[in-house]
């Protein structure tokens, strides 16, 4: 290449080991988490299918299918992707065995302990975030072990510039580290609970910003930057713009983290995060587009390979489905059209479509690409990876479609308004029933996709047997020193002043008064003509290539990009939080009370059981749903709500006001056997609650940590929390008694009984005594 | 590392990672325009809704829609009043009771049985009535609910006129006496107006 004539070179042995682990991590999780997939539709199409234990059951399940899929499946293809291309990207072998063997065996670990422990219901029940928080701490130092060992490896590097990839990956690195650090901060109560350090719709917005960035930051940067690597290495084609390149990536990390509050569109969220959410979204289309675009035209002279190579087949194909699930995504963020998806089996598909589309079929690309490279041998059959291809494809396409179809039913059948302007179906149940056929779609959808993944799993199982483990060995230019620019001119730049003044006055437009954003919008266009006009169409591309020669520098600014957006939406929004009104809007007595050491209990219960999967407890502002459910959900029903149980889906009803909608022996009845109150249901039973107990001493333990969260419980509160719960759980025995039933006061189904009962209403009777329960739970 | 010239159409760098080389090629206008396009409607949809408020926010558009409603169904309603009366005639119409029927059999035989014989709920078929036995009254159990006895407020979710259906068929089964649940509340020998 074009450096001088005293090119010094060193032999590299790249530790393609680590790599083969986790491939082979991945092809196990792989597995498990489709399997999982299915079980969890298998549910959904027939309850029967819950068997009546409770490890077994649909809400335990469910987030266990979600965690394998996310982090022991993409996680371990991310990871393997990772090594196997930094390395080659850097000319360096990893910097620590050690490191990336604690790496490898960590992650198994938390993912065993995830797959133990969820069946179990030790849960902390916000979505994707659900494991207990030793787990959590677990998953923390891994992954600073696995920065360390990456950036340590960047330091050591034998090439000047970082790729695009190694962009990503840095991106990925940075972001999940603050965004699982911030959600996961709990106080515990034991050993395997805790407690939000958040309440109610700050721990919704929380919780929101990371659920959204997880899919941003865990299953869609990481995959770029290994298609940046792998898709123009099977292509064998350059890639096809470094200046898009450029502009995506920015602007993709940076906008990314505003778009979270989209998931609380029309919800007790202030409306000017619900705006903000919505607008960001939108602008993400065209940086998602951006890496489609650079895949895609990256294949531009090779297209011929899609009929000879599985590979670029399963590459189009998943960069096929992460542009249209980008296009969905700001498609779904529009406020009105998220009234009709929210909740419904519309994002089902659309997550579907993201996870098994873009995410699978990535994985399968760089699988078959992998494998026979890594065991020195070709793969063993291209037909079946063509079959696993065709199988996949339309197991994916009815599967989607299905969910596509159920999820805008479900939408106009809960909004449709008969002519007197009342609801045209007012039984929930009829909605799910009607909806049956297109759920067994979806289980046959997913079951072929699962088949055609086994077929992965024999091909690879076929060539790793033709073939032997090959370490590669090369031989790599040791680079002069370069003397670039310094980190802080790299930082305090023309480009990086520029777009800080810009963030700057945006910020000015977003918070300010009418003035102040005609001022701010003013000098952001000046602004932008003025750099367009001083350096033309090609700015800053000079300075990037010095940028990409100085990793600190980077990583700096990747930080800077990324905790914009958390900051001008979280802080906000935590300040707004002694603001709240102890009075409604309507003007009663709304004064929140904490929850009865019952219905504490109760609603431990009720996240334990993942209820959060399958109902919320949000009403929003629509006519269809206040006429269905009651009046609309506001911000101050939930300052004492750790977690969060706002729940975004619907398989069952919104419950935020279901308290003293039914009787308490509805509720034993219906917990007991659903389909005997609610025919049709789809609910799987829960009737080990009866024969499970509330721990009284636990439960003091646990007010205790309410009040250090700040939920006003007083000294006698916490002291008699035992006798408290035990003489509301009486109440409730006694009245079931009358008709016959036998019910423990300190049961978990008394607890969730209470804690139903309570739900978007003042307190209840904890006692006989109590003036208040004259002609109460009777 | 060479630069290419602008605008130039793949023109690759020299420099290569692992083998991977980079075209340098113009970003497509369209989606430019698409980046553009969504950051301009940002900044009107911001400057509508909020810098401005002109737009109506969720929880405003909501009232508009209640009050929109109330006007129409007050509109539909024109002077006719719901009395005992009405209520008695409504029950004398099969077509009524048969669509009461449906509904009763859909939403009120959870608690009250098939027959109106009573589990959870009382027993509608006897003589006894917690709250009297008025077509009125119990239009309005039905309507607004008894929350303390675990009776549901029907009217946000079925609606006035399926309301008044299931009334006309509660009417009827007045006084048929099936065996169910014991009698409760006070005993009204005469049947309503």
């Amino acid at each position: 290449m074009e450096s001088g004539a005293a090119m010094r070179t060193t032999q590299i042995t790249y530790d393609d080991g680590i790599t083969r682990q986790f491939l082979w991590a991945t092809t196990l999780w792989g597995l498990v988490a489709l399997l999982l997939g299915v079980v969890v539709a298998t549910q959904l199409s027939f309850w029967q299918a819950n068997f009546g234990t409770s490890w077994l059951s649909f809400g335990r399940l469910r987030p266990l299918h979600t965690n394998a899929a996310i982090f022991a499946f993409v996680g371990n293809m991310m990871f393997a992707g990772i090594y196997y291309s930094t390395q080659r990207l850097l000319k360096a072998r990893m910097a620590s065995d050690i490191l990336s063997r604690i790496n490898f065996w960590g992650w198994q670990l938390i993912i065993v302990s995830a797959a133990l422990t969820l069946p179990m219901g030790y849960t902390q029940g916000k979505e994707y975030a659900e494991l207990i928080w030793p787990i959590d701490i677990a998953i923390a130092v891994v992954w600073v072990v696995f920065a360390i060992n990456f950036f340590w490896t960047i330091a050591k590097r034998n090439e000047p510039k970082l790729y695009v990839a190694i962009w990503f990956y840095i991106a990925t690195i940075i972001t999940i580290a603050v965004l699982h650090i911030v959600n996961s901060l709990v106080i515990p109560t034991s050993p395997v609970h805790s407690y939000s350090l958040y309440a109610g719709v700050q721990d919704a917005l929380v919780q929101w910003w990371y659920g959204h960035n997880a899919v941003g930051f865990f299953l869609t940067t990481p995959i770029l930057g290994i298609m940046y690597y792998f898709l123009p290495k099977a292509a064998e084609r350059p890639v096809y713009s470094y200046r898009l390149s450029i502009v995506h990536f920015w602007a993709l990390i940076f906008i990314y983290i505003w778009a979270g509050p989209h998931h609380l569109l029309n919800t007790a969220l202030p409306a000017w995060t619900q705006s903000l959410g919505m607008v960001f979204s939108l602008m993400l289309w065209a940086p998602s587009w951006g890496g489609m675009l650079n895949g895609l035209l990256t294949l531009r002279g090779a297209w011929d390979k899609l009929r000879t190579e599985p590979v670029i087949k399963f590459y189009v194909v998943a960069i096929t489905f992460y542009g249209m699930s980008t296009f969905e995504g700001p498609l779904l963020s529009i406020k009105a059209v998220n009234s009709l998806a929210h909740y419904t089996d519309w994002i089902i598909a659309h997550v579907h479509a993201g996870a098994l589309g873009w995410n699978g079929f990535m994985a399968a690309g760089m699988i078959y690409w992998l494998v026979p490279r890594l065991y020195g041998t070709n793969l063993w059959s291209k037909r079946l990876a063509d079959a696993h291809f065709w199988i996949g494809t339309f197991g994916l396409l009815l599967y989607v479609v299905a969910m596509w179809t159920s999820g805008i039913n479900q939408g106009l059948f809960w909004q449709a308004l008969d002519a007197d302007g009342f609801l045209k179906y007012p039984d929930f149940v009829e909605g799910l029933v009607s909806a049956r056929f297109l759920y067994h779609m979806r289980l046959i959808g997913g079951t072929l996709y699962l088949l055609g993944y086994i077929l992965l799993i024999v091909n690879v199982v076929r060539t790793v047997a033709s073939g032997k483990a090959v370490n590669v060995t090369v031989d790599v230019a040791v680079p002069e020193k370069e003397h670039g620019p310094g980190f802080r001119k790299l930082v305090l730049a023309r480009p990086i002043v520029f777009t800080l003044m810009f963030t700057g006055l945006g910020v000015i437009f977003f918070y300010g008064g009418l003035i102040a954003a005609i001022l701010a919008l003013g000098g952001m266009l000046i602004l932008a003509t003025a750099t367009y006009l001083l350096t033309g169409d090609s700015w800053g591309q000079g300075y990037h290539r010095a940028l990409e020669g100085n990793s600190t520098a980077f990583t700096v600014l990747v930080l800077v990009a990324i905790l914009a957006g958390g900051i001008a939406e979280l802080i906000p929004s935590m300040i707004i939080r002694n603001e709240v009104p102890a009075i409604s809007s309507t003007g009663e007595l709304m004064t929140q009370k904490p929850y009865s050491p019952l219905e504490l209990a109760g609603r431990d219960v009720y996240i334990a059981e993942g209820c959060y999967n399958c109902h919320s407890q949000m009403i929003r502002p629509l006519r269809h749903e206040t006429l269905r459910y009651g009046e609309y959900s506001r911000l101050d029903e939930f300052i004492y709500d750790h977690p969060f149980q706002f729940g975004s889906k619907r398989t069952g009803p919104d419950l935020h006001r279901v308290g003293g909608k039914y009787p308490d022996l509805w509720h034993y009845t219906h917990m007991m056997d659903p389909r005997s109150t609610s025919p049709g249901s789809n609910m799987p039973s829960y009737a080990w609650l009866k024969d499970s107990k509330v721990s009284g001493p636990k439960l003091q333990r646990k007010l205790e940590v309410m009040r250090l969260l700040g939920v006003p419980y007083s000294d006698d509160d916490i002291a008699s929390a035992e006798a408290t719960m035990l003489s509301q759980g009486k109440l409730i025995s006694d009245a079931l008694a009358e008709t016959g039933i036998e019910l423990e006061p300190d049961s978990q189904m008394a607890a969730i009984i209470a804690y139903l009962q309570r739900m978007g209403r003042g307190p209840r009777p904890t006692g006989p005594e109590e003036p208040v329960a004259e002609g109460g739970l009777e | 590392m060479s630069k290419p010239e602008e605008n130039k159409v793949d023109q690759v760098f020299e420099h290569d990672f692992d083998g991977i080389q980079e075209f340098d090629n113009r970003l497509p206008n369209w989606w430019l325009y698409t980046l553009y396009g969504a950051v301009i409607f940002g900044v009107l949809y911001w400057m509508y809704f909020h810098t401005t408020a002109v737009g109506p926010l969720p929880e405003e558009r909501y009232e508009m829609t209640v009050i929109q409603h109330n006007e129409e169904q007050l509109a539909r309603m024109g002077d006719q009043e719901l009395t005992d009366e009405t209520l008695m005639m409504m029950a004398a119409v099969p077509a009524r009771v048969a669509e009461g029927k449906a509904l009763f059999q859909q939403f009120c035989t959870v608690c009250h049985l098939e027959q109106g014989q009573g589990s959870v709920g009382p027993n509608l078929t006897d003589k006894y009535w917690i709250h009297g036995p008025e077509p009125l009254t119990i239009h309005g159990t039905v309507m607004n609910g008894v929350p303390e006895k675990g009776m549901a407020a029907w009217g946000g979710q079925l609606g006035p006129k399926r309301v008044n259906d299931v009334v006309a068929f509660v009417l009827t089964l007045k006084g048929t006496e099936v065996a169910g649940k014991d009698p409760e509340g006070e005993l009204y020998e005469t049947e309503g107006p």
